[in-house]
């Protein structure tokens, strides 16, 4: 009769907990289930604490929390002599918190070891990328910091939406953790398309096989820079008047005439005793020619040499200017620039 | 006398230095031409004509505040008649210069004048002193120059040796606007004599040249 009292009386117990716990919020749950476990209660702890990581939905609890609930419900099923419960449970914990270290000070050494043996064997990394970053055509580089539980070899890669590697990124171990970087490129070098990619990381067995996969959920944008301005030309006021106005036009005759006097005259001053040649006279019709241009020109408005070249300069530095920012336009235009904007780290396949 | 005209010359370069500095810095040049020329010499109980055509180049080159002319010129000359010997003439300057202002340019340098023929070569080195003045008839387009020049030193090869030299240019030059391509028509006369009148000569030379480059 005496153990069937027993039972009867942990029955009721479980049940009279168990409703209690219905009662509760995850959140009250995990704090009794912890109170229960502190008081040695370790029945009720598990009851409570079981209940708490089995809420789902909008009452489900955070990740900080469940691993919270998970390594007490782990330390309660070791003292209940449920050692290979409390080792999976550890390994869940691991899972969802790879970087997870257990407090010695709360824990004895019997939960902490057994957690260190977990853990030794856990294949699992936390993924850790910046949730927004922008990289350009240089050396930008997105970081990407991977956590283990423990050594073992990880493959990094960014994949598209439906499952093809657009780049590997790592392939090796990791131990405790390790920073690798993506540059933004496909393999063939050329940045991907806008749309949504995943960055995963599997972690490998020893054999070789995947043991667990992580990802992250990328949305690329291709972001094009605004392009430059063009500089104002100059103001109308710093160009210098090109023109003075005509003269008489008696200069440019006198000029050439007295061109062709010289030149008829040249003969008898320098070599008088000689016959001069008649071919000067070609020379000195050009002087006359130059005279009646000169004569005709200088009557007109008169270019200013000086100030035309100074307003070719200033033109020129101007237009020195546009093309300067017409190329840096250009430049812009057909510079690549990525937006990635990172979610939140999901579990692909087993937990 | 000469040294009074060596003594001008000097001191106008000299004060070239100052204006070039204010004044744009003028580039290098380049031109070839054609010239056709009149020979005449006259000695006692003599004279000889010829006539004939040279190739001429030159080089301009840059040194601010003065400037390097560089030339060249080979042709021959030949005579219409029986009276004179045929014979080849080359001749090649080196003239340094400066504007001393805007509208004059002093030059000097030695010039190198020889007439080969068969049995005999007459060499002149002399050193020359140029004064350049020009004048824009048209602004950027066309322009007008005179120069004249006298040798400090006439050496000839020749006996009694040279006494003396002097020459004369007037041009015009005619530039595309907006362009560094000039084209030049000038006529030259320049005359040298041996001591004791044994020997004048005049060469007159009408040229034709096409240019690149500051002039």
């Amino acid at each position: 009769m005496r153990p069937t009292r027993l039972l009867v009386a942990s029955a009721a117990l479980a049940l009279a907990v168990a409703g209690a716990a219905r009662a509760q919020t995850p959140a009250a749950q995990v704090t009794h289930g912890i109170h229960a476990y502190q008081n040695l209660d370790y029945d009720s702890a598990a009851v409570l604490l079981r209940a708490a990581l089995a809420a789902q939905g909008a009452t489900a609890l955070a990740d900080s929390d469940r691993v919270h609930a998970l390594v007490y419900l782990a330390a309660t099923e070791l003292y209940r002599d449920h050692r290979d419960t409390a080792a999976v449970l550890f390994g869940r914990l691991l899972r969802i918190d790879p970087r997870y270290h257990i407090d010695q000070l709360v824990f004895p050494p019997e939960v902490s070891g057994l957690f260190q043996q977990v853990r030794v064997i856990t294949r699992a990394v936390a993924v850790v990328v910046p949730a927004d970053t922008e990289l350009g055509t240089g050396h930008d580089q997105l970081p990407i910091r991977l956590y283990a539980a423990t050594f073992h070899p990880v493959d990094v890669a960014v994949v598209r939406q439906g499952g093809a590697r657009l780049r590997a990124i790592y392939q090796g171990n990791v131990g405790d953790s390790l920073l690798v970087t993506w540059d933004g490129r496909a393999t063939d070098g050329s940045p991907p398309d806008t749309g949504r990619y995943l960055l995963q990381v599997d972690s490998r067995a020893s054999d070789g096989h995947v043991v667990r996969s992580v990802a992250i959920p990328l949305a690329i944008t291709r972001v094009r820079r605004d392009t430059l301005p063009l500089p104002a030309p100059p103001a109308a006021s710093l160009f210098r008047p090109e023109h003075r106005p005509g003269s008489n036009g008696v200069r440019g005759a006198v000029a050439g005439a007295a061109g062709v006097v010289a030149v008829l005259a040249l003969p008898s001053l320098i070599a008088g005793k000689f016959r001069a040649s008649t071919d000067r006279l070609l020379v000195a019709a050009g002087f006359g020619a130059a005279g009646v241009l000169g004569f005709r020109a200088q009557r007109g408005p008169q270019p200013i040499l000086e100030n035309i070249a100074a307003n070719r300069t200033l033109r020129l530095g101007w237009q020195r200017q546009v093309d300067s920012v017409h190329a840096q336009n250009v430049a812009r235009r057909q510079e690549v620039r990525l937006r990635i904007r990172a979610g939140a780290i999901q579990v692909l396949g087993a937990p | 006398m000469n040294g009074r005209v060596l003594g001008l010359l000097l001191a106008g370069l000299l004060r070239a230095a100052p204006l070039a500095a204010q004044l744009p810095q003028f580039l290098g040049s380049v031109d070839l031409g054609l010239a056709r020329q009149h020979f005449a010499s006259s000695y006692p109980g003599g004279a000889e004509s010829l006539t004939g055509a040279l190739m001429y180049g030159q080089v301009g080159i840059a040194l601010r505040p003065l400037a390097v002319d560089v030339s060249y010129a080979q042709g021959r000359l030949a005579s219409s008649s029986a009276s004179a010997a045929a014979r080849s003439v080359a001749e090649a300057s080196i003239l340094v210069s400066g504007r001393v202002t805007p509208w004059l340019l002093l030059k000097a340098g030695p010039h190198l004048r020889a007439y080969s023929a068969p049995g005999s070569t007459e060499r002149w080195v002399t050193w020359e002193a140029h004064a350049h003045a020009d004048e824009e008839v048209i602004a950027g387009v066309l322009a007008a120059s005179l120069e004249g020049w006298v040798a400090v030193i006439a050496n000839a090869n020749v006996d009694p040796g040279g006494s003396g030299a002097r020459g004369a240019e007037a041009g015009v030059t005619m530039r595309i606007p907006g362009s560094a391509l000039w084209a030049r028509l000038a006529y030259a006369v320049d005359q040298a004599s041996l001591k004791s009148g044994a020997r004048t000569e005049a060469l007159q030379s009408v040229l034709v040249s096409v240019g690149v480059g500051g002039r």
